[in-house]
């Protein structure tokens, strides 16, 4: 999972509450990856949240995919054949908030309005993962969510991907294995769950 | 016997209006009357297949039979031979397959503000070195007084668009959105064109007889003004229309078989047939559909030979856009009935594009082609979409509605 130097317009908001938000990708299959800082709206106010589930589907209810790809040779062969499924598929992607920026500045806790449908998502620069994890503030919205994917895979994840944004990655991963170990000190068993995935 | 809808039951049972135990007992009879006459079925199928092969040599002489006979029913025009079975040629490399497909809410009446809607999808799949496909849908919404009429030239006059009528204005506007779509391509690929059902506007050739004014504008002003703008296309790229019948229920084929056998000669049912109570010969293959002649002559892709309608709406104002059809058997349960206007089936190469990518639509698409399919997906106007398409008219107008229509919407008991 690389980090880009340049934020990437990937998606639109479909769905959003003050805590998270459902985002539809333009293309099919290219979902930011799983633990993934993104971005929705402009300066002075964005509000930055993490990936947390990915899921690829068509696009109208009630219309199942079906296996096509018995005679085609490769994968690829499958949407050359059946150009009209790159239409009729979806790629939609749900992001917990774990802050905003606030007259510049970022804040570690939840924006006073959630998202808006039809926000633009991005994805965040390297600069701007390195910026909002400067902190490890936002790690206390992260542990305490309910999600329907583990969190400890979620922070681990997260934890992977923004170390990537730091000069010395490891040093990052320490100190987050830290606040982590500060952050859940009654509950041993998932620290250990999420340092044995950094 | 018909079945009947609305069953009375004793007072305290349960109350439906459809009795299904009932109707299940009227089935098994009518599964067992399909079996029974089965046999008979089959024999007339041989016959009139064996019929088929042996015109091979007196074509001439059943064509001069059509073209005099006086039938009661419709006979296709014939071909040089009948029983010819070709297989599809090649797909190009890279071409194009554009589809339209509409549907409508009709007038109602008991709305309180009189207006129809047609909504068509049009579909254009792109396919070889770079697939694309782009799938969208037009609603218009009609409600100025002329648009809810076709008026006589001196305005004394004017026929209600619903009902059929609305159903070939939808075709129209089915064609229409075919047109404009080959208009706006930007690559000359070869394309194929495809509507859903007839080239043959029925509904103005049936029973009901509409003023001329109205053939005018829905036929000569409307449909075939825009198969001649794709015929325009096609002199500078390579553009072929067909209309896509599934399952179709013809039997013109078979009709001009009926003939052959007949022993009057020139055919005139009236004059020599009219109240017999003895079976008449032709009746030996009566009833055989062409589908299931084909079903027994063609082997999976192939096609049938073209052959013409003569059907009096196209003999009359269709000209160059005269439909012809030929019949494809797509796979062991289905035999579809390909409808190409005169230019096409004139000419060897689009006819070959049109059997070729048609083949290829119906490969991709389960059985049916699938740029058709998906014109339908996106045109297809749900009993929902229709309640809440009346809630906002009804919003947003605000007029009275009838008292009948609330009565529908607000179920109470």
């Amino acid at each position: 999972m690389d980090l880009t130097v340049e934020a990437t317009k990937i998606g639109e908001v479909i769905e959003a509450s003050t805590g998270k938000f459902t985002a539809q990708c333009y293309q099919l299959n290219q979902a930011p990856p799983l633990g993934s800082l993104v971005k929705v709206g402009s300066m002075p106010s964005e509000i930055f949240a993490v990936v947390y589930n990915i899921e690829n589907h068509s696009l109208e209810l009630g219309r199942r995919p079906i296996a096509r790809g018995e005679s085609e040779e490769t994968e690829e062969g499958i949407f050359r054949a059946n150009p009209q499924l790159s239409k009729l598929l979806c790629t939609d992607f749900n992001a917990l908030v774990l802050g905003h920026r606030q007259a510049g500045d970022i804040a570690h806790w939840l924006p006073p309005k959630p998202a808006y449908i039809h926000n633009f998502v991005y994805t965040c620069s390297s600069d701007e993962v390195r910026d909002f994890t400067q902190s490890l503030h936002f790690l206390s919205l992260l542990v305490a969510a309910n999600l329907p994917t583990p969190v400890e895979e979620i922070t681990a994840a997260c934890l992977r991907y923004s170390s990537q944004a730091h000069d010395d990655p490891h040093a990052f991963l320490v100190k987050a294995g830290k606040e982590l170990a500060t952050l859940l000190s009654g509950d041993l068993k998932r620290v250990n769950s999420i340092l044995k995935k950094l | 016997m018909a079945l009947s809808a609305y069953v009375i039951l004793p007072r305290g049972s349960r109350q439906v209006s459809l009795d299904l135990a009932q109707v299940a007992e009227q089935i098994e009879k009518m599964a067992a009357r399909l079996k029974a006459e089965q046999a008979e079925r089959k024999q007339k199928i041989s016959l009139a297949i064996e019929t088929l092969h042996k015109q091979a040599g007196q074509l001439d002489h059943l064509r001069q039979k059509i073209q005099s006979s006086r039938t009661t029913w419709l006979v296709a025009e014939i071909p040089d031979r009948l029983d010819i079975h070709e297989a599809p040629p090649p797909c190009p490399q890279d071409f194009i397959v554009l589809a339209s497909d509409g549907s409508h809410i009709d007038v109602d009446r008991h709305r309180s503000a009189r207006c129809f809607l047609i909504n068509v999808g049009t579909i254009k799949l792109r396919y070889g070195k770079h697939p694309d496909a782009e799938l969208s849908s037009s609603p218009s919404l009609y409600f100025q007084a002329e648009d809810l009429v076709i008026s006589s030239p001196s305005g004394n006059s004017y026929e209600p668009i619903e009902g059929a009528l609305l159903g070939v204005k939808r075709s129209v506007e089915e064609c229409h959105s075919l047109a404009d779509a080959a208009s706006e391509l930007e690559d000359s690929l070869p394309t194929l064109a495809l509507l859903d059902g007839s080239l043959v506007l029925w509904t103005l050739a049936g029973k009901k007889t509409y003023p001329e004014y109205v053939s005018q504008a829905l036929v000569d002003e409307g449909f075939l003004r825009y198969l001649e703008e794709m015929r325009k296309l096609s002199l500078v790229t390579q553009l072929a229309i067909a209309a896509y019948i599934s399952f179709p229920r013809s039997t013109e084929v078979t009709n001009a078989l009926r003939l052959a056998i007949c022993p009057h000669d020139p055919v005139d049912c009236d004059r020599y047939c009219r109240g017999k109570d003895a079976e008449r010969q032709c009746d030996s293959v009566a009833g055989v559909l062409d589908r299931a002649i084909f079903d027994q002559l063609l082997s999976v892709g192939e096609r049938s030979a073209t052959f013409g309608s003569r059907s009096s709406i196209v003999e009359q104002r269709y000209g160059l856009h005269r439909a012809n059809f030929f019949y494809i058997k797509i796979d062991d349960e289905e035999i579809a009935r390909v409808e190409i206007p005169l230019w096409v089936a004139q000419s060897g190469e689009l006819t070959g594009l049109v059997h070729a990518l048609v083949w290829q639509q119906c490969r991709q698409g389960q059985g049916y082609p699938v740029a058709l399919s998906e014109a339908h997906e996106k045109a297809v106007v749900t009993g929902a979409d229709r309640e809440q398409f009346w809630q906002l008219v009804e919003r947003d107008v605000a007029l009275k509605s009838s008292a009948k229509s609330r009565s529908k919407r607000n179920r109470w008991i």
